[in-house]
Protein backbone atom coordinates (compact mmCIF):
# COMPACT_ATOMS: atom_id res chain seq x y z
CA UNK A 1 0.00 0.00 0.00
CA UNK A 2 1.24 3.38 -0.74
CA UNK A 3 1.97 6.33 1.17
CA UNK A 4 0.83 9.99 2.46
CA UNK A 5 2.48 13.25 1.65
CA UNK A 6 3.22 13.88 5.66
CA UNK A 7 4.59 9.98 5.82
CA UNK A 8 6.68 10.40 2.80
CA UNK A 9 7.70 13.89 4.02
CA UNK A 10 8.48 12.60 7.89
CA UNK A 11 10.19 9.32 6.47
CA UNK A 12 12.48 11.71 4.63
CA UNK A 13 13.58 13.07 7.82
CA UNK A 14 14.66 10.02 9.66
CA UNK A 15 17.43 8.55 7.52
CA UNK A 16 15.96 5.22 7.25
CA UNK A 17 12.56 5.67 5.54
CA UNK A 18 9.68 4.51 4.85
CA UNK A 19 7.65 5.72 7.78
CA UNK A 20 3.94 4.70 8.68
CA UNK A 21 1.31 6.21 10.47
CA UNK A 22 1.37 5.01 14.20
CA UNK A 23 4.71 4.32 14.60
CA UNK A 24 7.15 6.40 16.81
CA UNK A 25 10.10 7.89 15.28
CA UNK A 26 12.61 10.53 15.69
CA UNK A 27 12.52 12.99 12.89
CA UNK A 28 14.97 15.72 12.02
CA UNK A 29 12.85 19.18 10.83
CA UNK A 30 14.37 21.20 8.45
CA UNK A 31 13.74 23.84 10.29
CA UNK A 32 13.18 24.73 13.68
CA UNK A 33 11.09 28.26 14.16
CA UNK A 34 9.70 29.91 16.77
CA UNK A 35 8.91 33.76 17.53
CA UNK A 36 10.41 35.36 20.76
CA UNK A 37 7.29 35.10 23.72
CA UNK A 38 8.68 35.53 27.45
CA UNK A 39 8.82 32.37 29.25
CA UNK A 40 9.41 30.06 25.70
CA UNK A 41 12.40 31.71 23.47
CA UNK A 42 14.39 32.97 26.60
CA UNK A 43 14.17 30.71 28.42
CA UNK A 44 14.78 27.76 25.82
CA UNK A 45 17.75 30.26 25.10
CA UNK A 46 18.95 29.85 28.76
CA UNK A 47 18.14 26.59 28.92
CA UNK A 48 20.73 25.57 25.93
CA UNK A 49 23.34 27.20 27.62
CA UNK A 50 22.82 26.63 31.07
CA UNK A 51 21.77 22.89 31.44
CA UNK A 52 22.96 21.68 28.12
CA UNK A 53 26.29 23.39 27.68
CA UNK A 54 25.71 24.31 24.03
CA UNK A 55 27.69 26.99 23.04
CA UNK A 56 27.97 26.57 19.46
CA UNK A 57 24.82 25.07 17.07
CA UNK A 58 26.35 22.47 14.83
CA UNK A 59 23.95 24.03 11.79
CA UNK A 60 22.67 27.39 12.61
CA UNK A 61 20.90 27.02 9.18
CA UNK A 62 18.28 25.21 10.70
CA UNK A 63 17.12 27.52 13.01
CA UNK A 64 15.04 30.63 12.55
CA UNK A 65 13.30 33.34 15.30
CA UNK A 66 10.87 36.41 14.44
CA UNK A 67 10.27 39.11 16.47
CA UNK A 68 6.75 39.78 15.75
CA UNK A 69 4.54 39.87 18.87
CA UNK A 70 4.76 42.71 21.15
CA UNK A 71 5.76 45.31 18.81
CA UNK A 72 3.65 48.28 19.01
CA UNK A 73 3.44 49.44 23.00
CA UNK A 74 6.99 51.10 22.08
CA UNK A 75 7.65 50.68 25.55
CA UNK A 76 10.77 49.28 28.19
CA UNK A 77 9.30 45.95 28.63
CA UNK A 78 9.43 45.42 24.53
CA UNK A 79 12.30 46.28 24.20
CA UNK A 80 13.91 44.18 26.97
CA UNK A 81 12.21 41.12 25.58
CA UNK A 82 13.30 42.05 22.29
CA UNK A 83 16.81 42.44 23.44
CA UNK A 84 16.99 39.28 25.18
CA UNK A 85 15.90 37.44 21.85
CA UNK A 86 18.53 39.54 19.29
CA UNK A 87 21.89 38.82 22.09
CA UNK A 88 20.64 35.09 21.79
CA UNK A 89 20.74 35.17 18.55
CA UNK A 90 23.39 36.97 17.95
CA UNK A 91 25.18 34.59 20.53
CA UNK A 92 24.53 31.53 18.40
CA UNK A 93 24.07 32.84 14.84
CA UNK A 94 20.15 32.47 13.99
CA UNK A 95 18.83 33.98 11.74
CA UNK A 96 16.58 36.80 13.23
CA UNK A 97 14.00 38.81 11.60
CA UNK A 98 12.30 41.73 13.18
CA UNK A 99 9.15 43.64 13.00
CA UNK A 100 8.94 42.65 8.75
CA UNK A 101 5.73 40.91 9.34
CA UNK A 102 4.03 37.86 10.91
CA UNK A 103 6.79 35.35 10.78
CA UNK A 104 4.30 32.54 9.93
CA UNK A 105 3.94 34.74 6.93
CA UNK A 106 7.80 35.25 6.34
CA UNK A 107 8.39 31.80 6.20
CA UNK A 108 6.65 31.60 3.22
CA UNK A 109 8.52 35.06 1.81
CA UNK A 110 11.54 34.18 2.93
CA UNK A 111 11.47 30.51 1.12
CA UNK A 112 12.01 28.53 4.04
CA UNK A 113 9.29 26.57 3.62
CA UNK A 114 9.35 24.86 -0.04
CA UNK A 115 7.69 21.45 -1.21
CA UNK A 116 9.10 18.62 1.05
CA UNK A 117 10.45 20.46 3.88
CA UNK A 118 9.68 19.75 7.55
CA UNK A 119 9.21 22.28 9.65
CA UNK A 120 8.48 23.04 13.32
CA UNK A 121 7.73 25.58 15.59
CA UNK A 122 6.39 25.65 19.45
CA UNK A 123 3.26 27.54 17.69
CA UNK A 124 0.78 25.19 16.29
CA UNK A 125 -0.25 28.12 13.31
CA UNK A 126 2.89 27.03 11.73
CA UNK A 127 1.06 24.22 9.60
CA UNK A 128 -0.13 27.25 7.17
CA UNK A 129 3.07 26.58 5.15
CA UNK A 130 1.13 23.60 4.13
CA UNK A 131 -0.04 25.57 1.23
CA UNK A 132 3.41 25.12 -0.26
CA UNK A 133 3.68 21.45 0.50
CA UNK A 134 5.69 21.99 3.43
CA UNK A 135 4.82 20.29 6.76
CA UNK A 136 4.49 22.50 9.60
CA UNK A 137 3.81 20.71 13.13
CA UNK A 138 3.03 22.79 15.93
CA UNK A 139 4.98 21.21 18.81
CA UNK A 140 4.90 23.36 21.48
CA UNK A 141 7.57 23.01 24.45
CA UNK A 142 8.91 19.91 23.07
CA UNK A 143 10.50 23.08 20.69
CA UNK A 144 13.83 22.63 23.75
CA UNK A 145 13.80 18.70 21.94
CA UNK A 146 14.88 19.92 18.45
CA UNK A 147 16.63 22.72 19.24
CA UNK A 148 18.94 20.96 21.57
CA UNK A 149 19.03 17.46 19.94
CA UNK A 150 18.23 18.10 16.15
CA UNK A 151 15.32 16.02 16.17
CA UNK A 152 12.20 15.20 18.36
CA UNK A 153 10.31 12.04 19.18
CA UNK A 154 6.60 12.46 17.13
CA UNK A 155 3.86 9.54 16.80
CA UNK A 156 3.93 9.61 12.82
CA UNK A 157 0.17 10.79 11.56
CA UNK A 158 -2.77 9.47 10.10
CA UNK A 159 -4.10 11.43 6.93
CA UNK A 160 -7.38 12.59 6.12
CA UNK A 161 -7.81 13.31 2.50
CA UNK A 162 -10.02 16.57 1.50
CA UNK A 163 -10.57 16.13 -2.14
CA UNK A 164 -11.82 19.43 -3.20
CA UNK A 165 -13.78 19.90 -6.26
CA UNK A 166 -15.30 23.42 -7.92
CA UNK A 167 -14.42 26.70 -6.81
CA UNK A 168 -15.34 29.60 -4.52
CA UNK A 169 -18.67 32.05 -5.19
CA UNK A 170 -18.02 35.15 -4.82
CA UNK A 171 -17.84 36.46 -1.31
CA UNK A 172 -16.68 33.07 0.14
CA UNK A 173 -13.07 32.40 0.90
CA UNK A 174 -10.71 29.54 2.96
CA UNK A 175 -12.10 30.79 5.91
CA UNK A 176 -15.88 29.54 5.06
CA UNK A 177 -14.23 26.24 3.88
CA UNK A 178 -12.08 25.79 7.11
CA UNK A 179 -15.28 26.47 9.02
CA UNK A 180 -17.59 24.57 7.42
CA UNK A 181 -14.74 21.35 7.50
CA UNK A 182 -15.17 21.91 11.13
CA UNK A 183 -19.18 21.36 11.03
CA UNK A 184 -18.56 18.45 8.71
CA UNK A 185 -16.10 16.25 10.65
CA UNK A 186 -16.22 18.02 14.14
CA UNK A 187 -13.59 19.39 16.39
CA UNK A 188 -11.33 16.62 17.11
CA UNK A 189 -12.57 14.83 13.35
CA UNK A 190 -8.86 15.01 12.00
CA UNK A 191 -7.37 14.67 15.89
CA UNK A 192 -3.59 13.80 15.92
CA UNK A 193 -3.89 13.51 12.18
CA UNK A 194 -2.56 15.74 9.07
CA UNK A 195 -5.21 16.82 6.83
CA UNK A 196 -4.23 16.59 3.14
CA UNK A 197 -6.02 18.58 0.18
CA UNK A 198 -6.17 17.92 -3.69
CA UNK A 199 -8.15 17.83 -6.59
CA UNK A 200 -9.11 20.81 -8.91
CA UNK A 201 -10.77 22.74 -6.35
CA UNK A 202 -7.55 22.86 -4.18
CA UNK A 203 -5.87 23.96 -7.73
CA UNK A 204 -8.01 26.59 -8.34
CA UNK A 205 -7.08 27.87 -4.56
CA UNK A 206 -5.00 31.17 -4.87
CA UNK A 207 -1.77 30.52 -2.59
CA UNK A 208 -2.94 32.89 0.11
CA UNK A 209 -6.04 31.47 0.65
CA UNK A 210 -4.31 27.60 1.00
CA UNK A 211 -2.09 29.46 3.77
CA UNK A 212 -4.97 30.72 5.28
CA UNK A 213 -6.78 27.18 5.17
CA UNK A 214 -3.46 25.53 6.69
CA UNK A 215 -2.96 27.64 9.06
CA UNK A 216 -6.72 26.53 10.89
CA UNK A 217 -5.65 23.13 10.86
CA UNK A 218 -5.61 22.43 14.87
CA UNK A 219 -9.42 23.11 14.67
CA UNK A 220 -10.53 19.60 13.71
CA UNK A 221 -7.36 18.74 16.46
CA UNK A 222 -4.89 18.41 13.53
CA UNK A 223 -1.19 18.39 14.02
CA UNK A 224 -1.02 19.63 10.25
CA UNK A 225 -2.62 20.12 6.89
CA UNK A 226 -1.17 20.05 3.25
CA UNK A 227 -1.69 20.46 -0.13
CA UNK A 228 -0.64 18.56 -2.88
CA UNK A 229 1.90 20.38 -4.99
CA UNK A 230 0.88 22.29 -8.10
CA UNK A 231 1.92 24.69 -10.95
CA UNK A 232 0.96 27.54 -8.43
CA UNK A 233 2.22 26.59 -5.46
CA UNK A 234 5.55 25.54 -6.99
CA UNK A 235 6.02 28.54 -9.00
CA UNK A 236 5.93 30.87 -5.74
CA UNK A 237 8.31 28.24 -4.29
CA UNK A 238 10.59 28.52 -6.90
CA UNK A 239 10.72 32.64 -6.78
CA UNK A 240 12.12 32.16 -3.01
CA UNK A 241 14.06 29.23 -2.20
CA UNK A 242 17.29 29.13 -1.37
CA UNK A 243 17.89 25.51 -2.23
CA UNK A 244 16.88 22.85 -4.42
CA UNK A 245 13.40 21.56 -3.80
CA UNK A 246 11.30 18.19 -4.15
CA UNK A 247 8.32 18.62 -4.16
CA UNK A 248 6.11 15.77 -2.70
CA UNK A 249 2.69 13.54 -3.95
CA UNK A 250 0.46 11.21 -2.72
CA UNK A 251 0.44 7.42 -3.93
CA UNK A 252 -2.63 6.44 -5.28
CA UNK A 253 -3.04 3.95 -2.75
CA UNK A 254 -2.15 5.83 -0.24
CA UNK A 255 -4.09 4.56 3.02
CA UNK A 256 -6.21 6.80 4.46
CA UNK A 257 -8.43 7.43 8.03
CA UNK A 258 -10.55 9.02 5.68
CA UNK A 259 -11.75 10.45 2.81
CA UNK A 260 -14.28 13.82 2.00
CA UNK A 261 -15.35 15.45 -1.12
CA UNK A 262 -16.08 19.02 -0.97
CA UNK A 263 -17.43 21.68 -3.99
CA UNK A 264 -16.28 24.73 -2.85
CA UNK A 265 -19.20 25.88 -5.35
CA UNK A 266 -21.71 24.92 -2.80
CA UNK A 267 -19.85 27.09 0.27
CA UNK A 268 -22.13 29.80 2.17
CA UNK A 269 -20.32 32.41 4.44
CA UNK A 270 -19.80 31.12 7.89
CA UNK A 271 -19.93 33.08 11.54
CA UNK A 272 -18.29 31.21 14.30
CA UNK A 273 -19.70 32.42 17.74
CA UNK A 274 -18.09 33.34 20.74
CA UNK A 275 -16.41 30.77 22.51
CA UNK A 276 -14.37 28.62 20.56
CA UNK A 277 -14.47 26.98 16.59
CA UNK A 278 -16.14 24.19 17.95
CA UNK A 279 -19.35 22.91 15.60
CA UNK A 280 -21.88 24.06 17.85
CA UNK A 281 -20.62 27.41 17.46
CA UNK A 282 -20.38 27.61 13.93
CA UNK A 283 -23.42 29.12 12.02
CA UNK A 284 -23.90 30.82 8.96
CA UNK A 285 -24.24 34.77 8.16
CA UNK A 286 -27.79 34.26 7.47
CA UNK A 287 -28.24 32.86 10.80
CA UNK A 288 -26.23 35.32 12.68
CA UNK A 289 -27.30 38.90 10.99
CA UNK A 290 -28.40 41.81 12.46
CA UNK A 291 -26.06 41.01 15.70
CA UNK A 292 -24.83 44.14 16.40
CA UNK A 293 -20.84 44.89 16.53
CA UNK A 294 -18.32 47.49 17.60
CA UNK A 295 -14.98 46.49 16.02
CA UNK A 296 -13.71 44.72 13.37
CA UNK A 297 -10.30 42.99 12.53
CA UNK A 298 -8.49 42.05 9.31
CA UNK A 299 -5.49 40.71 10.10
CA UNK A 300 -3.67 37.57 11.73
CA UNK A 301 -1.41 34.46 9.87
CA UNK A 302 -5.08 33.33 8.47
CA UNK A 303 -5.81 36.25 7.16
CA UNK A 304 -4.64 39.41 6.03
CA UNK A 305 -2.65 38.45 3.02
CA UNK A 306 -3.04 40.16 -0.61
CA UNK A 307 -6.20 38.21 -1.30
CA UNK A 308 -7.52 38.95 1.97
CA UNK A 309 -6.96 42.70 1.49
CA UNK A 310 -8.37 42.72 -2.28
CA UNK A 311 -11.93 40.83 -0.71
CA UNK A 312 -12.03 43.74 1.76
CA UNK A 313 -11.43 46.52 -1.02
CA UNK A 314 -14.26 44.80 -3.06
CA UNK A 315 -16.76 44.98 -0.31
CA UNK A 316 -15.63 48.56 1.27
CA UNK A 317 -14.98 50.38 -2.12
CA UNK A 318 -17.19 53.55 -2.59
CA UNK A 319 -18.97 52.76 1.48
CA UNK A 320 -18.36 53.98 4.57
CA UNK A 321 -17.48 51.79 8.04
CA UNK A 322 -20.15 52.67 10.27
CA UNK A 323 -19.84 55.19 13.15
CA UNK A 324 -20.00 52.89 15.87
CA UNK A 325 -17.72 50.41 14.98
CA UNK A 326 -13.47 50.57 14.46
CA UNK A 327 -12.26 48.80 12.10
CA UNK A 328 -8.62 47.68 12.17
CA UNK A 329 -6.83 46.07 9.49
CA UNK A 330 -3.38 44.91 9.63
CA UNK A 331 -1.95 43.80 6.71
CA UNK A 332 -0.05 40.02 7.20
CA UNK A 333 3.51 41.37 6.21
CA UNK A 334 5.34 44.55 5.12
CA UNK A 335 5.97 42.88 1.76
CA UNK A 336 2.03 42.63 1.99
CA UNK A 337 1.54 45.92 2.78
CA UNK A 338 3.65 47.50 0.26
CA UNK A 339 1.99 45.26 -2.59
CA UNK A 340 -1.72 46.69 -1.02
CA UNK A 341 -0.57 50.23 -1.27
CA UNK A 342 0.88 49.83 -4.43
CA UNK A 343 -2.05 48.60 -5.67
CA UNK A 344 -4.42 51.16 -4.02
CA UNK A 345 -6.02 48.94 -1.64
CA UNK A 346 -5.02 50.28 1.89
CA UNK A 347 -6.49 54.07 -0.05
CA UNK A 348 -9.76 52.10 -0.48
CA UNK A 349 -9.44 50.42 2.98
CA UNK A 350 -8.82 54.29 4.39
CA UNK A 351 -11.08 55.99 2.79
CA UNK A 352 -13.93 54.23 4.33
CA UNK A 353 -12.38 54.57 7.61
CA UNK A 354 -10.63 51.82 8.15
CA UNK A 355 -7.49 52.08 10.12
CA UNK A 356 -4.61 50.30 8.94
CA UNK A 357 -1.66 48.79 11.38
CA UNK A 358 1.80 48.04 11.06
CA UNK A 359 2.35 44.21 10.43
CA UNK A 360 2.41 42.52 13.67
CA UNK A 361 0.44 40.02 15.75
CA UNK A 362 -0.61 42.31 18.58
CA UNK A 363 -4.12 42.77 17.48
CA UNK A 364 -4.93 38.90 16.90
CA UNK A 365 -3.78 38.07 20.64
CA UNK A 366 -5.35 41.29 22.77
CA UNK A 367 -2.29 43.66 22.85
CA UNK A 368 -2.86 46.40 20.68
CA UNK A 369 -6.09 48.31 21.63
CA UNK A 370 -7.53 45.27 23.48
CA UNK A 371 -11.33 44.64 23.56
CA UNK A 372 -13.28 46.47 26.69
CA UNK A 373 -15.95 45.04 28.58
CA UNK A 374 -19.11 44.08 26.50
CA UNK A 375 -17.80 44.99 23.37
CA UNK A 376 -18.52 42.81 19.93
CA UNK A 377 -16.01 42.40 17.73
CA UNK A 378 -15.81 40.38 14.59
CA UNK A 379 -12.48 38.97 13.50
CA UNK A 380 -10.63 37.14 10.72
CA UNK A 381 -7.91 36.13 13.91
CA UNK A 382 -7.43 32.49 14.13
CA UNK A 383 -9.21 32.19 17.95
CA UNK A 384 -12.17 33.38 19.59
CA UNK A 385 -11.91 31.85 22.71
CA UNK A 386 -13.22 34.49 25.92
CA UNK A 387 -10.31 36.91 26.53
CA UNK A 388 -8.15 35.93 23.69
CA UNK A 389 -8.27 39.96 22.16
CA UNK A 390 -8.65 41.56 25.81
CA UNK A 391 -11.70 41.78 28.30
CA UNK A 392 -12.75 37.99 29.46
CA UNK A 393 -16.65 40.30 28.98
CA UNK A 394 -16.19 40.70 25.43
CA UNK A 395 -17.38 38.70 22.65
CA UNK A 396 -15.59 37.71 19.20
CA UNK A 397 -17.25 36.24 16.44
CA UNK A 398 -14.66 34.78 13.44
CA UNK A 399 -15.22 35.34 9.82
CA UNK A 400 -13.82 35.40 6.40
CA UNK A 401 -12.64 39.29 5.22
CA UNK A 402 -15.69 39.91 3.28
CA UNK A 403 -17.75 39.41 6.30
CA UNK A 404 -15.94 41.35 8.15
CA UNK A 405 -16.13 44.34 5.77
CA UNK A 406 -19.76 43.87 5.39
CA UNK A 407 -20.02 44.00 8.75
CA UNK A 408 -18.90 46.93 9.68
CA UNK A 409 -20.49 49.00 6.97
CA UNK A 410 -23.85 47.48 8.81
CA UNK A 411 -22.49 47.89 12.53
CA UNK A 412 -24.13 44.42 12.52
CA UNK A 413 -23.03 41.17 11.43
CA UNK A 414 -23.58 41.34 7.55
CA UNK A 415 -22.61 39.05 4.54
CA UNK A 416 -21.17 40.74 1.52
CA UNK A 417 -23.54 42.17 -0.99
CA UNK A 418 -21.04 42.88 -3.80
CA UNK B 1 15.15 18.53 39.05
CA UNK B 2 11.58 18.02 37.55
CA UNK B 3 8.60 20.00 39.18
CA UNK B 4 7.05 16.89 40.12
CA UNK B 5 7.95 13.48 40.75
CA UNK B 6 7.37 10.46 38.54
CA UNK B 7 3.95 8.86 39.57
CA UNK B 8 4.19 5.35 40.82
CA UNK B 9 3.60 2.37 38.85
CA UNK B 10 -0.31 1.90 39.51
CA UNK B 11 -2.17 4.98 40.82
CA UNK B 12 -4.46 4.80 43.68
CA UNK B 13 -6.82 7.01 44.57
CA UNK B 14 -10.48 8.12 43.47
CA UNK B 15 -12.23 9.77 40.48
CA UNK B 16 -11.93 13.13 41.53
CA UNK B 17 -14.15 14.61 38.69
CA UNK B 18 -15.75 14.09 35.45
CA UNK B 19 -15.97 15.83 32.36
CA UNK B 20 -17.75 15.71 29.25
CA UNK B 21 -16.47 15.88 25.32
CA UNK B 22 -14.66 19.09 24.04
CA UNK B 23 -13.60 19.67 27.71
CA UNK B 24 -11.55 23.06 27.62
CA UNK B 25 -9.00 23.05 30.03
CA UNK B 26 -9.21 26.56 30.65
CA UNK B 27 -12.40 26.26 32.67
CA UNK B 28 -10.68 24.35 35.85
CA UNK B 29 -9.21 27.90 37.10
CA UNK B 30 -11.63 30.06 34.62
CA UNK B 31 -10.42 32.62 31.83
CA UNK B 32 -9.94 35.11 34.61
CA UNK B 33 -6.99 33.27 35.96
CA UNK B 34 -5.19 31.39 33.26
CA UNK B 35 -2.57 33.67 33.22
CA UNK B 36 -1.23 33.22 36.96
CA UNK B 37 1.45 31.07 37.93
CA UNK B 38 0.67 31.82 41.81
CA UNK B 39 0.24 28.41 43.10
CA UNK B 40 -1.40 29.44 46.32
CA UNK B 41 -3.65 31.46 43.70
CA UNK B 42 -4.90 28.62 41.24
CA UNK B 43 -5.08 26.30 44.35
CA UNK B 44 -8.27 28.58 45.47
CA UNK B 45 -10.14 29.09 42.36
CA UNK B 46 -9.14 25.42 40.97
CA UNK B 47 -12.89 23.74 39.97
CA UNK B 48 -14.30 26.62 42.32
CA UNK B 49 -16.97 27.00 39.45
CA UNK B 50 -18.08 23.25 39.92
CA UNK B 51 -17.26 22.32 43.69
CA UNK B 52 -16.00 25.11 46.07
CA UNK B 53 -15.10 22.32 48.32
CA UNK B 54 -13.00 20.39 45.78
CA UNK B 55 -9.55 21.90 46.68
CA UNK B 56 -10.22 20.28 50.15
CA UNK B 57 -11.56 17.30 49.25
CA UNK B 58 -9.34 16.12 46.18
CA UNK B 59 -6.35 13.51 47.57
CA UNK B 60 -3.02 12.39 46.17
CA UNK B 61 -3.20 9.88 43.69
CA UNK B 62 -6.79 10.94 42.74
CA UNK B 63 -7.92 10.91 38.82
CA UNK B 64 -9.93 13.23 36.64
CA UNK B 65 -11.80 11.60 33.76
CA UNK B 66 -12.72 12.92 30.65
CA UNK B 67 -14.59 12.31 27.63
CA UNK B 68 -13.43 12.54 23.89
CA UNK B 69 -11.14 15.17 23.00
CA UNK B 70 -10.47 16.44 26.61
CA UNK B 71 -7.93 19.37 26.70
CA UNK B 72 -10.02 21.37 23.73
CA UNK B 73 -9.38 24.65 23.40
CA UNK B 74 -5.92 26.59 23.93
CA UNK B 75 -4.49 24.72 25.95
CA UNK B 76 -2.84 26.78 28.79
CA UNK B 77 -0.54 25.67 31.67
CA UNK B 78 -1.67 26.80 35.00
CA UNK B 79 -4.69 25.07 34.95
CA UNK B 80 -3.13 21.81 34.90
CA UNK B 81 -0.64 23.45 37.35
CA UNK B 82 -3.96 23.45 39.75
CA UNK B 83 -4.81 20.36 39.13
CA UNK B 84 -1.11 18.79 40.31
CA UNK B 85 -0.85 21.26 43.35
CA UNK B 86 -4.32 19.91 44.22
CA UNK B 87 -2.80 16.12 44.27
CA UNK B 88 -4.59 14.92 40.72
CA UNK B 89 -1.74 12.49 39.22
CA UNK B 90 -3.18 11.42 36.18
CA UNK B 91 -6.18 12.11 33.33
CA UNK B 92 -8.10 9.29 31.84
CA UNK B 93 -10.26 10.28 28.94
CA UNK B 94 -11.64 9.00 25.53
CA UNK B 95 -9.42 10.67 23.55
CA UNK B 96 -7.24 13.86 24.22
CA UNK B 97 -7.11 16.96 21.90
CA UNK B 98 -3.37 16.96 20.13
CA UNK B 99 -1.94 20.30 21.84
CA UNK B 100 -2.85 19.64 25.31
CA UNK B 101 -1.88 15.89 25.03
CA UNK B 102 2.01 17.07 23.95
CA UNK B 103 1.81 19.69 26.56
CA UNK B 104 1.02 18.14 29.53
CA UNK B 105 2.72 14.94 28.63
CA UNK B 106 5.63 17.15 28.00
CA UNK B 107 5.25 18.23 31.56
CA UNK B 108 5.25 14.26 32.83
CA UNK B 109 1.58 14.19 33.24
CA UNK B 110 0.19 10.02 32.91
CA UNK B 111 -2.62 11.46 29.62
CA UNK B 112 -4.01 7.56 29.55
CA UNK B 113 -6.81 7.20 26.75
CA UNK B 114 -9.39 4.34 27.99
CA UNK B 115 -12.50 4.04 25.59
CA UNK B 116 -15.96 3.69 27.31
CA UNK B 117 -14.30 5.28 30.53
CA UNK B 118 -17.06 8.16 31.19
CA UNK B 119 -19.65 5.12 31.61
CA UNK B 120 -17.28 2.74 33.32
CA UNK B 121 -17.07 4.97 36.49
CA UNK B 122 -18.29 7.25 39.02
CA UNK B 123 -17.10 10.74 40.65
CA UNK B 124 -15.84 9.58 43.78
CA UNK B 125 -15.53 5.68 42.79
CA UNK B 126 -12.28 4.30 44.64
CA UNK B 127 -10.10 3.12 41.37
CA UNK B 128 -6.03 2.17 40.54
CA UNK B 129 -4.55 2.88 37.33
CA UNK B 130 -1.97 0.84 35.73
CA UNK B 131 -0.49 4.03 33.39
CA UNK B 132 1.96 1.59 31.74
CA UNK B 133 -0.64 -0.70 30.08
CA UNK B 134 -3.44 1.54 30.35
CA UNK B 135 -5.62 -0.86 32.71
CA UNK B 136 -7.54 0.84 35.42
CA UNK B 137 -9.35 -1.02 37.89
CA UNK B 138 -12.25 -0.28 40.01
CA UNK B 139 -13.34 -1.17 43.69
CA UNK B 140 -15.25 -4.38 42.67
CA UNK B 141 -12.76 -5.50 40.63
CA UNK B 142 -13.83 -4.48 37.18
CA UNK B 143 -10.82 -4.13 34.61
CA UNK B 144 -11.27 -1.60 31.95
CA UNK B 145 -7.69 -1.19 29.25
CA UNK B 146 -7.47 1.21 26.82
CA UNK B 147 -4.25 2.74 24.67
CA UNK B 148 -0.90 1.65 26.36
CA UNK B 149 1.36 4.77 26.13
CA UNK B 150 4.24 4.34 23.54
CA UNK B 151 7.77 3.90 24.69
CA UNK B 152 8.96 6.89 24.29
CA UNK B 153 6.13 8.42 26.03
CA UNK B 154 6.53 6.28 29.18
CA UNK B 155 10.07 7.07 29.24
CA UNK B 156 8.98 10.84 29.29
CA UNK B 157 6.48 10.21 31.99
CA UNK B 158 9.46 7.95 34.20
CA UNK B 159 12.33 10.65 34.09
CA UNK B 160 9.37 13.14 35.46
CA UNK B 161 8.59 14.89 32.01
CA UNK B 162 10.47 15.72 28.71
CA UNK B 163 12.68 18.04 29.78
CA UNK B 164 13.80 15.59 32.65
CA UNK B 165 14.62 13.02 30.17
CA UNK B 166 16.11 15.57 27.85
CA UNK B 167 18.79 16.45 30.52
CA UNK B 168 19.16 12.80 30.73
CA UNK B 169 20.14 12.21 27.32
CA UNK B 170 21.63 15.13 26.64
CA UNK B 171 23.47 16.73 29.69
CA UNK B 172 26.05 14.13 31.14
CA UNK B 173 26.16 16.46 33.97
CA UNK B 174 22.65 15.92 34.81
CA UNK B 175 22.35 12.28 34.14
Amino acid sequence: MGFTIAEKILGRTTGEPPVRAGENHAVRPDRMIAYDFPGYTDVMFRQMREDFGITELEDPSRYVVFIDHMLTKDDEREAQVHQVTRDWCEFYGIELHEAQGIGHQLTAELGLATPGDFLVHFDGHISGVGAFNALGWGIRKDLIEAWVSGQVYVDIPATTRFDLVGEFPEGVDSRDLVHTIIELVGADGCAHQVMEFGGPGARSMAVDHRQGLCGMAMFTGAVSAIFEPDDVSTAYARDVARHAFDPVYPDDDAVYAARHTIDLSTLVPRVVRPGSARVANTSTVAEMTGTPITRAFIGSCASGRIEDLRAAALVLDGQTVSPSVELNVVPTSKKVFAQAEEEGILDVLRNAGATIAMSSCDFCFGYQQPLQPDENCISTGVLNITGRMGSPDANIFMGSPYTVAASAITGTISGATK
Amino acid sequence: MSAYPPPPDVIAGRVAWIFGDDFDIDLVVGVANIKSYDPEHLRSVCMSAYDPGFADRVRPGDVIVGGRNFGYGHPHYPPMVALRNAGVAAIVAESFSPGFWRGETFNGMPLITIEGITDAVSVHDEITLDWRSATLRTADGTQIVGNPPNPRTVAIIEAGGSYELLLAEHAPAHA
